[in-house]
């Protein structure tokens, strides 16, 4: 099941709280866990070192097999171990809390006996600071804790065997299971406040209460058609993606999980991406999760208040704007350094934002409230900004490295900007004093996206404007009939589509661009591209190709439904950080975009 | 000497020029802190609204530490503009580490906290230690406008 300790990136499920969420692999082994929140550096980083990154594992301790899945709409995962003398279900959760004194961050792991005597193994083996740090291990009232300087992590255990062994600077022991049985572990932390201990009452109840909370809050969701289930399973890993104190939504939970084995294009994902951001409101005010939206938008105006008319292409998920990249003294996933923490991309120009921005203020104004005075003002400011700036080179959607270059994408996504910003003023909820100028750039945007980013040789918008490479097709060009730029039944946009089947398209799969980026390796399909090429199909009229298409790619994701950043197209290996929430959004537009055109 | 009507009228100067500093300091981009805004956003969801409430609300806070200042410097005999400013300068401390950053959540129906998880949703995000989630400079601006705040105060109460 592993290769050089690694376990293959589709054979983890996440478990989380909105605050910090883990990885947790097929055979039982936590080997991702960020505490006390997803930005704050690893104590199991298996991940990316699996000698000396920690891990929390529970397993039999003879050969077994495995399934797994979400106990049924919920965030609680269930691994079934299958052995010669027996069977045993792992359940994982992290609780979230109760109003009742307990562990800043929980960690339950309850482990039934399902049929025969099964003996099993754990081994508790943190290690702070992305694995640089052993901890000091210690006991509190029996309770083995590790402590790190403020940091501290207690493990509970009950029915789980007297004997602990202190080994390779971690913790082991070993008990049996019998049919009917439970065992118990609780990982309780606390990070610069004392530790709370739970009883196995009170984190056996917290386990019940997170189970009900999560079956209550998926029983909200709106969405009813096609996919239902993957749909669902989308919306439940997003919610784990919001960072609820902030409300802001993480682009994923991990870090350098490589797009190239072995390979340099690692990134570092836990910020919040405001591009991302119109994709979340629409897909959150869509499945009816209207508290989660406005958390989302108002976390988005008050994070952008520091810089705006300027928008940063990131943000911290506390709304910062300071996370200087770094690379960490790790050997990374499978040998792909360097491992990054951090990302520099914040330091790109990329135009495309502010159409996000402006997108998400739309469908925020739409599906949910009026926009307030002050925030219209602001959002005036930035539509000006728009107008300035729009004729700029810019870094592209895809933050290449080598450019800038005059982005058709980034183009169309100034025309998104300035073309809400007037639909938004036309209905009051921006000052209109600059109407005039905004129809004219908007008008301006479009002529030049019309006579410069059109190849009539190829019949397809291109890549970037004449002048700047040999015209080409790319994926970010389907988003034009998403976000409504031109006629999305023409023939421009017809044959915008094709040319992306036809020069990107691998199987089911669609790969961002074919062209120099500025770094070496190759990478895998984008899987969000495929999601947006269902919802372009759907969009241009071809619902039947849309749902072939939209078939196949629900049957490439993992197990329990969660998908990566990228897929290699001939091995069907997933890729890159996991799970990307950019991807499941994109797969929930795509399956409403469907709905909405059949 | 000190005047309990001239603590109240230094707490509304001071609290107007404090606000006036924060304020531009928000607009020039060194600050997303606004306070009157996470004052008035515990008493409603609208924004224009909280921070027409948020002022009053400020204004009050302003005046009643203005008291408090008084009390100190009549408990003391004396009183002047720097020990008005040092006396700011420690309520800025209090303010940044304990009042907005560990109290203002806790009180706050719309605020998150480090323990907000999944089971809820706010609207806003918490200042932090420092209130550093709100900008790097956030601590500075209110510790400046604290200073200038105390020493106004300090002064006033001897008219």
């Amino acid at each position: 099941m592993r290769t050089d300790g690694y376990a293959a990136i589709e054979d983890y499920a996440l478990i989380g709280d909105g605050r910090a969420a883990a990885l947790v692999a097929a055979d039982g082994a936590i080997d991702w866990l960020c505490l006390p929140n997803f930005d704050s550096p690893s104590v199991f980083g298996a991940l990316l070192d699996p000698k000396h990154g920690g891990a929390f594992i529970v397993q039999p301790s003879i050969p077994f097999e495995t399934s797994r899945r979400y106990l049924p709409d919920t965030n609680i995962l269930e691994t079934t171990f299958r052995t010669a003398s027996g069977i045993v279900r792992l359940v994982d959760a992290m609780t979230l809390p109760d109003g009742q004194l307990a562990p800043m961050r929980e960690l339950v792991r309850a482990v039934d006996g399902v049929s025969g005597l099964v003996p099993m193994r754990w081994r508790f083996a943190p290690r702070f600071e992305y694995g640089s740090r052993a901890p000091c291990f210690t006991t509190r009232a029996g309770v083995p804790v590790a402590i790190h300087r403020t940091e501290a992590i207690a493990l509970q255990r009950w029915d789980a065997g007297t004997e602990v062994v202190h080994r390779d600077e971690g913790l082991e022991g070993a008990f049996e299971i019998a049919e009917n049985g439970r065992a118990m572990f609780a990982l309780a932390t606390a990070y610069a406040e004392p530790l709370v201990l739970p009883s196995r009452a009170a984190a056996q109840d917290r386990l019940q209460r997170t189970a009900r909370f999560w079956t209550s809050w998926a029983a909200g969701l709106k969405y009813d058609g096609e996919w239902t289930d993957a749909v669902r399973r989308s919306a439940l890993v997003l919610k784990l993606l919001i960072f609820a104190p902030s409300g802001a939504a993480a682009a994923a939970p991990t870090t350098s999980l490589p797009e190239d084995l072995g390979g340099e294009r690692n990134w570092d994902y836990r910020f919040c991406w405001i591009r991302d951001s119109n994709f979340m409101i629409d897909a959150l005010i869509r499945l009816g999760c209207s508290d989660e939206a406005r958390s989302l938008f108002w976390w988005f105006m008050q994070a952008t208040a520091l810089t705006e008319p300027r928008l940063h292409v990131l943000y911290r998920l506390d709304g910062g704007v300071g996370f200087a990249e770094r690379t960490l003294q790790m050997p990374g996933y499978r040998g792909s350094r360097p491992v990054r923490v951090g990302n520099s991309a914040v330091a790109q120009t990329q135009l495309d934002i502010y159409g996000a921005l402006f997108e998400t203020a739309w469908l925020y104004s739409e599906g949910h409230h009026a926009l307030d005075i002050d925030t219209g003002i602001v959002l005036a400011r930035i539509a000006d900004h728009v107008c300035d700036i729009w004729r700029r080179p810019d870094s592209g959607i895809w933050e290449v490295r080598n450019g800038p270059f005059q982005f058709t994408h980034s183009k169309v996504m100034c025309w998104v900007a300035i073309d809400r910003a007037m639909r938004l003023a036309r209905r009051g909820e921006l000052p209109s004093h600059h109407l005039a100028r905004w129809q004219a750039e908007a008008a301006a945007i479009g002529a030049f996206v019309e006579e410069r980013c059109w190849s009539e040789s190829l019949g397809t918008y291109t890549r970037t404007a004449a002048g700047e490479e040999s015209p080409r097709a790319d994926a970010s060009l389907l988003m034009l009939p998403l976000v409504g730029y031109g006629d999305s039944r023409g023939a421009r946009i017809s044959g915008t589509i094709d040319a992306v089947i036809d020069t990107l398209k691998h199987g089911d799969f669609v790969y961002r661009y074919r062209a120099d980026d500025g770094l070496s390796g190759t990478e895998g399909s984008f899987l969000n591209c495929s999601f947006w090429l269902v919802s372009a199909l759907a969009r241009n009229g071809r619902v039947r190709q849309a749902r072939e298409l939209m078939n196949a790619l629900i049957g490439r994701a993992n197990e329990v439904g969660l998908y990566s950043e990228e897929i290699e197209p001939r091995t069907g290996a997933f890729l890159g950080n996991f799970p990307q929430a950019l991807v499941h959004l994109a797969l929930v537009n795509a399956a409403v975009a469907i709905r909405e055109s059949a | 000497m000190t005047s309990l009507w001239s603590s109240v009228i230094g707490g509304f100067a001071g609290t107007l020029v404090m606000t006036t500093m924060t304020r531009s300091a928000s607009e020039i981009g060194l600050t997303r802190m606004d306070l009157p805004f996470l004052l008035g956003t515990a008493v409603t969801d609208n924004r224009r609204k909280a921070k027409a409430i948020g002022y009053c609300f400020h204004f009050a806070i302003g005046v009643a530490f203005a008291l408090a200042y008084w009390a100190v410097f009549e408990a003391i005999g004396w009183s002047t503009w720097w020990l008005g400013a040092c006396i700011g300068a420690l309520q800025a401390l209090f303010t940044g580490s304990v009042l907005v950053n560990v109290l203002l959540p806790i009180a706050h129906p719309r605020m998150g906290t480090p323990d907000t998880a999944a089971n809820d949703v706010t609207l806003l995000e918490p200042p932090g230690f420092l209130m550093l989630n709100y900008g790097r400079n956030a601590f500075l601006v209110t510790l400046l406008a604290h200073i200038v705040y105390g020493a106004i105060v300090g002064w006033t109460v001897r008219i």
